[in-house]
């Protein structure tokens, strides 16, 4: 916790500093993301026009890398609306200065993800065809099948995630607007929407806030758990697996408050926010990654446990492969990512200093996309018949493309830490009347 | 929107100028005091500009549950028909058994119908957020000033000329920082 409280002022001169026209370190920052963009987005028009031949894709291994990457950022979002509307309707007071942080990367880790059906996709121009519409070619999208879920369900998400960004932002942008001159002052009054925090607006404001939070709750576990049918409701051994929801949901949260790490410890020191984004907000996300890397540890073990117990030949064969066949390492580095290190987190010591917090959630991130990986790619390279096993190997246009998604997603967070608020200032604030109350606990037991 | 800042306070008959009357407050209790005491003294129920969302203020403004409930109930429960109507309609419309399955699944559907409840429902949460702001809005709320978005609470009171000095009175006894009048 703090020592010194802040007032209203400072939090927003404090906030306020982000916004500043960044420097030239910066836009070289942005423009190499911008570069590796445009590779990738070349390797992706290659792609279209010589089709799906240029990656590693061969049968029976049609899913890999895509589908790993797929997984992967809808994953990531998750913790996101962990943050901000789960804690928030519990009324979790340490969420305040790293929900906003969360919440953008949930919007923009979405909007990542839901490229990657479309590049998967051999003829990406009939991606339509995933949609509902009335059509008169017996080609409507078939509501029994997790690919459809999965279209519903990411796409819902994805808007209700921009619209719960979005209105936590209107109260500090006109903060903003009101603190910025020339072409920022005109930006931010068409955000701001006319927001002048009247107790009619803050009523009206509290009504939806609340209430969209309310639908993000159920969402958000929807979401993986639709993403996790797309394998389990298959008969491939490794995929068809009842455990997958949970087991996916708590990946999905694990991995997510892992990257609020990998970005926040640099963002609060670059950004000069260490007073309002303190050890203690650290610690707590810390304690989330390991409560979570308990739960997906536990989830390993109880699906290693289901397939010895029911001594399915063709299960027993693909958790063999798994454990010990041709990406065996790669599951151990997952264990060792996902299992092992983030046991150092009962440490004190370890949650309290940064970089090595840092170097731990980036392991953790390996870890977490090697597990999406080996379920894939590892259940699909051993399937029921052994003629028709066979090994995936990335190509150039799918690494190129993987690593154009990362530079994608850290382009637009760079961008929307300088140009838009980081911290909600508004929930600081309304925070403050809490910790005074708790730092004149804490002085009173003390006395 | 509720009839904030109407136009006559206390004793306010007759032809008399309306006068507004703005205290600016440096703390969320001061500004309590303050509503709590222009009620007391007769006056309509002030506008408050407020720079957090204060449930303490709404209570003691006494204002009823923002209606956009209705709003999100509309849109959720139109989310779940629609759900079952795509589906169970185009399952209809085009037939194709699959598996000699039937050809209304209800429990695939329960997935499409939750997943528009919750799309129709945010959608029509955020729209009556805008509808009941009236945002956008181009024109600025009488009586703002950038303060209140920083670290001030203002309280406005729209009373009759006469009774404006007892208002500024009782903003300032509340602990108002800068007491303005201005002739409404």
């Amino acid at each position: 916790m703090a020592a010194a409280v802040p007032d209203y002022r400072e939090i927003d001169r404090q906030v306020m500093r982000t916004l500043e026209w960044p420097g030239r370190a910066y836009w070289i920052w942005v423009g190499s993301l911008f570069l590796i963009v445009v590779w990738g987005a070349l390797c992706w028009t290659r792609q279209i026009w010589l089709g799906l031949g240029v990656t590693g894709l061969r049968q029976p291994n049609m899913w890999a890398v895509y589908i790993t990457n797929f997984v992967f950022w809808v994953g990531i979002a998750h913790s996101g609306t962990l943050i901000s509307a789960i804690l928030y309707l519990f009324r979790s007071r340490w969420r305040t200065a790293v929900y906003r942080l969360a919440e953008t990367m949930t919007a923009f880790a979405v909007l990542t993800a839901g490229l990657f059906p479309l590049i998967h996709l051999g003829r990406v121009w009939f991606f339509y065809w995933l949609l509902p519409y009335p059509n008169q070619r017996w080609l409507q999208p078939d509501f029994r099948s997790p690919l459809v879920w999965d279209a519903f369900a990411v796409s819902t998400y994805l808007t209700v995630s921009i619209l719960f960004l979005f209105m936590g932002l209107i109260p500090d942008v006109a903060t903003a607007r009101d603190e910025s001159t020339g072409w920022r002052r005109v930006f931010y009054n068409i955000v701001a929407l006319g927001w002048q925090g009247s107790e009619e607006q803050w009523r009206h404001f509290a009504g939806a806030y609340l209430l969209l939070a309310g639908l993000a709750t159920p969402l958000v576990i929807s979401v993986h758990s639709v993403v996790s049918w797309d394998f389990a409701m298959a008969q491939l051994p490794g995929w068809h697996s009842t455990i997958f929801a949970p087991y996916f949901v708590a990946g999905a949260i694990f991995s997510g408050c892992a990257l609020v790490l990998t970005l926040i410890i640099p963002v609060r020191r670059m950004l000069e926010l260490e007073e309002l984004i303190t050890p203690w907000h650290i610690d707590n996300l810390a304690r989330i990654v390991l409560f979570t890397s308990l739960i997906v540890t536990y989830s390993y073990i109880t699906e290693s446990f289901m397939v010895w117990y029911a001594k399915d030949p063709f299960e027993t064969t693909t958790f063999h492969m798994r454990y010990f066949g041709h990406y065996g390492y790669l599951f151990w580095i997952m264990v060792l990512c996902n299992c092992i290190i983030p046991l150092a987190l009962f440490s004190p010591r370890v949650r309290h200093n940064m970089k090595v917090l840092w170097v731990l959630s980036l392991f953790v991130n390996v870890g977490m996309w090697l597990e999406r990986f080996v379920i894939i790619a590892g259940s699909l390279a051993s399937n029921f018949v052994p003629s028709q096993w066979g090994f995936f190997v990335p190509s150039v246009t799918e690494i190129s493309i993987t690593a154009a998604s990362f530079a994608w997603f850290l382009m637009l967070f760079s961008l929307f830490t300088r140009f838009l608020p980081i911290v909600s200032m508004t929930e600081l604030k309304e925070g403050l009347r809490w910790l005074r109350l708790a730092l004149r606990k804490e002085s009173a037991e003390a006395a | 929107m509720a009839a904030v800042g109407a136009a006559q306070g206390v004793g306010g008959g007759g032809m008399s100028e309306s006068v507004q009357v703005t205290g600016v407050f440096a703390s969320e209790e001061e500004c309590i005091h303050a509503i709590q005491a222009l009620r007391r003294g007769g006056f309509h129920r002030p506008r408050v500009f407020a720079p957090i969302p204060s449930e303490k203020i709404l209570e003691t403004l006494e204002l009823p549950k923002s209606p956009i409930r209705l709003c999100v109930l509309l849109g959720g429960i139109t989310g779940v028909i629609s759900g079952f109507a795509l589906t169970i309609g185009t399952a209809w419309t085009w037939p194709h058994v699959a598996g000699g399955k039937p050809m209304v699944s209800l429990p695939p559907y329960i997935i499409i119908a939750f997943e528009l409840m919750i799309l129709f429902g945010a959608l029509a949460g955020v729209g009556g957020f805008l509808f009941f702001n009236r945002f956008p809005r181009l024109e600025s709320l009488r009586g703002y000033s950038p303060r209140f978005s920083d670290d001030r609470f203002g309280v406005l009171v729209t009373c009759a000329s006469e009774q404006s000095t007892r208002a500024e009175l009782l903003l300032k006894d509340a602990g108002a920082e800068e007491v303005e009048r201005e002739t409404a």
